[in-house]
């Protein structure tokens, strides 16, 4: 087997040059998801009949489908719609030619704030409700017993997974090729298919996403050392 | 200065108050005993609105209001004047013993922060505390999470104290700290309402004791009227059971 190491040092820069934009839709998929499904984890935590179900099924709808086919959906129907929408409120906006990473923060935060959801349910349950009636007796309001004393708390133990989902979602946007995004996989897909160098362009993602991955779990273990320090401490 | 009037609670179909009335007055440490599953935490949490009662009058200094249809504000009002002591500490995991203390000083009085530290220091120092203020709860024994709960409730200068079985869950010989801080409190006029199941605890502290059994009161009196003179066969059983049998010889 040959490797053309030029061709591989080179497309590993190329790569290299792209990681903003995985980064960018990442971080902007996660900075929209994480209020959405935090108020949508304190909702379905609350007695109501209409809401919860709905939430449920969006749940299920995301977590029951492949990401694959979230995107394929999403963007050759969502475009259409918008534009059938523009044109009905007659407003001046041509839908295709939006660029197309719009449709990629669209589908990842769609699919992350359902998945999130799940985490911060898990982890405000955590937290026992006697904290809560604690602060509550102490004076407080509801939402300062949550800023203060119980979302400091379940953020430690919501840690870990939003690490994993994270790092799952840097995986996920080498999807957005689909979406003729120009992400990591795709700049170096591209590369690839002019001499058909496709191993050394697959080796070259493969160590972006490690390095990339890496550096974001360090992140992660240094966060949650941090929010977690009354944890930590050891018996006097 | 505290009265409630005709409180009934139930959960589904299960009637756990079923009209209770009990006055408070300043100065006053009302202990209320009976047996498990009376309903006595019940009424408890429903006087600062933990458990929302299905019915009953509240009057509070200035305050009159209808258990099942306070506002928020009105409910705030009404925590604002009181404290409860848990049965399980529920200290804030998060927080030190000094800002246990001050947290409901800072964030749900808005006092200013060295303000509310000396008054925390001094809530600590009562309780025995003054050496553990930057520990966390996780370091510190039942006992002494159950003085900071004591200490956290007495920093913000209520006017009723609520104390929901504070030795429960310690160990026999960690009750003795907690019990001798609340005694102490008492000496010093603080207003109380305790449910305890310690029946000495009780003989000594209380000025006014309550007996309810299946979601009312049976008896209420002075200790000694409840202790060694109760009218109700029901409060004798009780009684009969939980202290000490005095032998009787017959020769």
């Amino acid at each position: 087997m040959d490797i053309n190491y030029q061709f591989l040092i080179k497309t590993f820069y190329l790569v290299l040059t792209a990681v903003p934009t995985t980064l960018n839709i990442t971080a902007v998929s996660l900075l929209i998801a994480m209020p959405l499904a935090f108020y949508l984890a304190v909702v379905r935590m609350r007695p109501g009949k209409y809401i919860r179900p709905l939430i449920s099924a969006y749940i299920t709808f995301v977590r029951g489908t492949p990401i694959f086919l979230q995107i394929l959906i999403i963007y050759s129907i969502l475009p259409s719609f918008l534009n059938s929408t523009a044109k009905y409120f007659a407003l001046e906006v041509n839908v295709f030619d939006w660029n197309p990473i719009i449709y990629a923060y669209i589908v990842f935060s769609l699919n992350t704030t359902a998945l999130l959801c799940e985490v911060f349910r898990s982890a405000l349950g955590s937290i026992n409700k006697g904290q809560l009636e604690a602060a509550l007796c102490a004076g407080m309001t509801t939402a300062q017993a949550y800023r203060h004393i119980i979302i400091p708390q379940a953020l430690v133990v919501a840690m870990p997974n939003i690490c994993n989902l994270t790092v799952k979602l840097i995986k996920g946007t080498s999807l957005a090729f689909l979406m003729t995004v120009k992400d990591m996989t795709a700049v170096a897909k591209i590369a690839a298919s002019y001499g058909y160098n496709y191993i050394e362009a697959y080796m070259d993602v493969f160590v972006g996403y490690i390095i990339v991955c890496s550096v974001v779990q360090v992140l992660f273990d240094f966060a949650e050392k941090h929010v977690g320090k009354f944890r930590l401490i050891k018996q006097k | 200065m505290l009265k409630i009037t005709n409180v009934h609670k139930k959960y589904n179909d299960n009637e756990v108050l079923k009209g209770v009335d009990i006055t408070v007055d300043k100065g006053d440490v009302v202990v209320i005993l009976g047996p498990s599953g009376s309903g006595k935490t019940t009424l408890l949490r429903c006087i600062n609105f933990l458990d929302h009662a299905n019915q009953g009058e509240m009057e509070f200094d200035e305050y009159h209001l209808q258990l099942n249809s306070a506002s928020t504000s009105e409910v705030r009002k009404i925590r604002q004047k009181t404290a409860f002591v848990f049965q399980n500490y529920n200290l804030f995991q998060n927080k030190t013993v000094l800002e246990n203390v001050t947290a409901g000083l800072i964030i749900g009085r808005n006092m200013e922060k060295k303000q509310a530290v000396d008054l925390a220091l001094k809530a600590l120092a009562k309780v025995g505390l003054s050496d553990r203020v930057d520990f966390y709860p996780s370091q510190l024994s039942g006992g002494q999470q159950q003085r900071v709960g004591i200490a956290r409730a007495i920093a913000v200068e209520p006017d009723v104290i609520l104390f929901d079985e504070p030795t429960s869950a310690l160990d026999p010989e960690l009750i003795g700290e907690v019990l001798s801080v609340i005694k102490q409190l008492a000496q010093e006029g603080t207003t109380m309402i305790i449910v305890t199941h310690e029946m000495k605890f009780a003989a000594d502290v209380a000025t006014h004791v309550i007996f309810m059994a299946d979601g009312n009161i049976v008896e209420e009196g002075t200790p000694k009227d409840i202790f060694q003179h109760p009218k109700e066969e029901r409060t004798r059983n009780f009684l009969r059971r939980i202290l000490p049998p005095q032998v009787e010889y017959n020769i």
